[in-house]
């Protein structure tokens, strides 16, 4: 529909994280860098999923089973992925540390911890916001838009541009909690996200009943709010905490 | 005994300077103008190839690329591979060739020619291509532009980069984007090989970007060699990453931790001899490859930082049948100010350490994604990520090794292969996923 319709699509899709971008990350190259190789990984273990799920194409939209069977080993996947990612960002932030020691400066701050993190998270999310949002956001450029039979309300485009919305929130912020709950040993948190992650993409499920996306997004976009809630307040108190323990001594 | 360099002045607790404030800004600097080349290839690509004009009815331009075979949509598949490999054979001697012939020139000190001819080929791209892509795409979106007035735009744009080129008076970012005005329209151009022949081409150009840089006969590093016995710089079309404000202090390590880990020794030694001139030119002269890294902060004159100057500056003028471009190995400048270099005014001024990039890479890099898009948009995204992790890579070798490396192959593979992962295997996944609704 459009021009200006498919730059509206997109911006729904990516508005948040432009901003995020913009604001935060833009200003240091480093994070741009983490950023980068973070949509790399998701990318790779997209293709290697894919890869895995190959012989199993195409699957029959009528029936629920395969389809949870296949978020569920993508989910499973993908977390796992992360927990490999939080060691590699272990590894990258002691030698970041050995490298500050060499040049006499400060090490890494806990707002540095973070924002590494933030920009791992928004890497993900802004993978999967290209892969499955913008790739078929093309047609939405032209003179005419596109409903999905079990859809009939919201135009395809509109659906999976609020879907990868939820999504990139879901992903930015949980990367975030995620390192957080792996540094501390925090259970809470380690277990927060795989629960969250796989709660959204079974709400997606919902998608495939006729009608149920009326009932799917909105729950979705509940989940994103849920995980920026629990992300806001468990790096407030990390905040309030580090702010204290410094001004004690 | 050299004195140590000092360490930079202790930070207040008021402005507190992490060590991710300012790492990797060269990276950045050098991957943010191969970034805005892809996607104005992309762009141009995609707006100008719509649905009326496809390929079946317009021929493929006979180029020097499609010397011995031209492909048809009627061949079969391994008529075509191996027309296509005969092409991109012909083409790889042809470079071959035309890079010997400027090393003969070089040798014998035809260098004002060699840098007038290619000013004259960076006013042929910039009008003459520049003007047929500028015509497609007035015609494409209906611009209300007549022909004299776009013919005297044209002609301005394409004197002011001729002036551009070689040029030393000109602000750095007017250069930098019309390197990158010259490998974009270079690489629409290209995109409009056939498909087989397209990719087979990209291999074969990384398979002898890897040979002419690194074997010891190589046209590319005799070059080097030549440049830098002469301690001049060579005239070829290279993108310069330089920051445009060169005022904020940088640590005096390379830009990458794993660089500074594994080369940090080398910098003290270069940086304490900092007062002796002569004996660092000397230094300087010495062999190309093992001259170290000096990026020093002067902390008393300047602002800016001083690095020494090694010219290790090597390209290739690749010639294709209507212009020129350069496949250059990715070279790290070292600058370095000296009293005796008669140029060194200009480098006060411009003094901050600058990658060099040759312009015959970002060609191909925009290439790659140029057929990419011609597919899908996700591919495009998989080669982008792929050829950007290959840069870093190259330049993260780049600061290990410490001479010139040949930019293509590790980006031109990755992104081949990403492109059939993801072509293949990962398309029918998420479409079939998303298409559905079901997203994870």
């Amino acid at each position: 529909m459009t021009v200006a319709a498919g730059v509206g699509y997109v911006l729904i899709a990516l508005g948040p994280a432009l901003s995020l971008f913009a604001s935060v990350i833009a200003k240091k190259p480093f994070l741009i860098l983490t950023l980068l190789s973070s949509t790399l990984f998701w990318l790779i273990s997209l293709i290697i999923l894919a890869g895995a799920w190959r012989a199993f194409l195409p699957v029959k939209s009528t029936e629920l089973w395969p389809y949870s069977i296949l978020i569920l080993t993508s989910v499973g996947f993908q977390e796992g992925i992360r927990i490999g990612f939080w060691r590699l960002f272990k590894k990258m932030e002691d030698m970041l540390n050995a490298f500050a020691d060499r040049v006499s400066k400060p090490r890494l701050f806990l707002t540095d911890k973070m924002q590494l993190a933030l920009a791992g998270g928004l890497g993900h999310g802004l993978a999967h916001a290209v892969f499955f949002c913008l790739s078929l956001l093309t047609p939405a450029f032209g003179p005419a838009t596109f409903y999905v039979d079990k859809c009939p309300s919201i135009p395809f485009f509109l659906i999976s541009a609020i879907i990868a919305l939820g999504f990139v929130i879901i992903h930015t912020f949980s990367m975030v909690i995620a390192f957080n709950g792996y540094t501390e040993g925090k259970r809470k948190d380690q277990i927060f996200v795989p629960f969250a992650h796989l709660i959204a993409a079974l709400i997606t499920l919902i998608n495939l009943v006729p009608g149920g996306c009326n009932i799917g997004l909105p729950l979705l976009c509940i989940m994103a709010g849920t995980t920026l809630y629990y992300n806001w307040q468990l790096v407030w108190r990390r905040l309030t905490e580090h702010q204290t323990t410094r001004s004690s001594d | 005994m050299p004195p140590p360099d000092d360490p930079p002045s202790t930070t207040t607790a008021a402005t507190k300077t992490s060590i991710i404030d300012s790492l990797g800004v060269e990276i950045v600097g050098v991957m943010s103008p191969v970034s805005i080349c892809m996607l104005l290839v992309v762009l141009i690509l995609t707006s100008l190839s719509s649905p009326s004009t496809t390929s079946s009815t317009s021929p493929p331009p006979v180029t020097a690329a499609t010397l011995i075979y031209v492909e048809s949509d009627s061949d079969s598949p391994s008529h075509k591979l191996l027309g296509a490999v005969l092409d991109a054979a012909a083409f790889v001697a042809l470079i071959a060739a035309a890079t010997f012939v400027l090393v003969l020139l070089y040798y014998y000190n035809f260098t004002s020619f060699l840098k007038n001819y290619l000013r004259f080929s960076v006013f042929f791209v910039l009008f003459s291509m520049g003007g047929s892509i500028m015509a497609s795409l007035l015609q494409h979106f209906s611009i209300p532009l007549d022909a004299p007035t776009s013919f005297i735009l044209l002609f301005n744009f394409a004197i002011l980069g001729v002036l551009s080129v070689f040029s030393p008076a000109v602000p750095i970012l007017l250069r930098q984007s019309y390197m990158v005005s010259v490998a974009v329209i270079v690489a629409v151009w290209f995109a409009r090989l056939p498909e087989w022949t397209t990719w087979v081409l990209l291999i074969a150009l990384a398979l002898y970007d890897l040979a002419a840089v690194l074997c010891p006969h190589g046209p590319l590093r005799i070059l080097v060699e030549l440049a830098s016995s002469r301690d001049e710089e060579l005239p070829a079309l290279v993108y310069e990453a330089r920051p445009a404000d060169s005022s904020h202090p940088v640590s005096p390590p390379a830009s990458t931790p794993v660089a500074s880990l594994g080369s940090v020794e080398m910098q003290p030694v270069s940086e304490a001899s900092n007062s002796n001139s002569s004996s660092v030119d000397e230094e300087e002269r010495s062999p190309l490859v093992s001259s170290p890294p000096v990026v020093r902060e002067n902390l008393s004159n300047f602002n800016h930082e001083q690095v020494r100057e090694s010219n290790n500056s090597n390209h290739a003028v690749v010639e294709m049948e209507t212009g020129e471009s350069e496949t250059l190995p990715l070279v790290e400048r070292e600058g370095f100010r000296s009293s005796s270099n008669s140029d060194s005014e200009f480098e006060m001024f411009d003094s901050t350490r600058g990658i060099r990039l040759g312009l015959g890479d970002f060609v191909f890099y925009s290439v790659l994604v140029g057929r990419a898009a011609m597919y899908d948009l996700m591919t495009v995204y998989a080669c982008y990520l792929a050829i950007i992790s290959g840069l870093g890579c190259t330049l993260i070798l780049l600061s290990v090794f410490r001479h010139a490396l040949p930019a293509l192959p590790i980006s031109i593979t990755l992104g081949v292969i990403f492109y059939f992962l993801t072509r293949l295997l990962m398309e029918p996944f998420v479409v079939g996923a998303s298409t559905n609704l079901v997203m994870f």
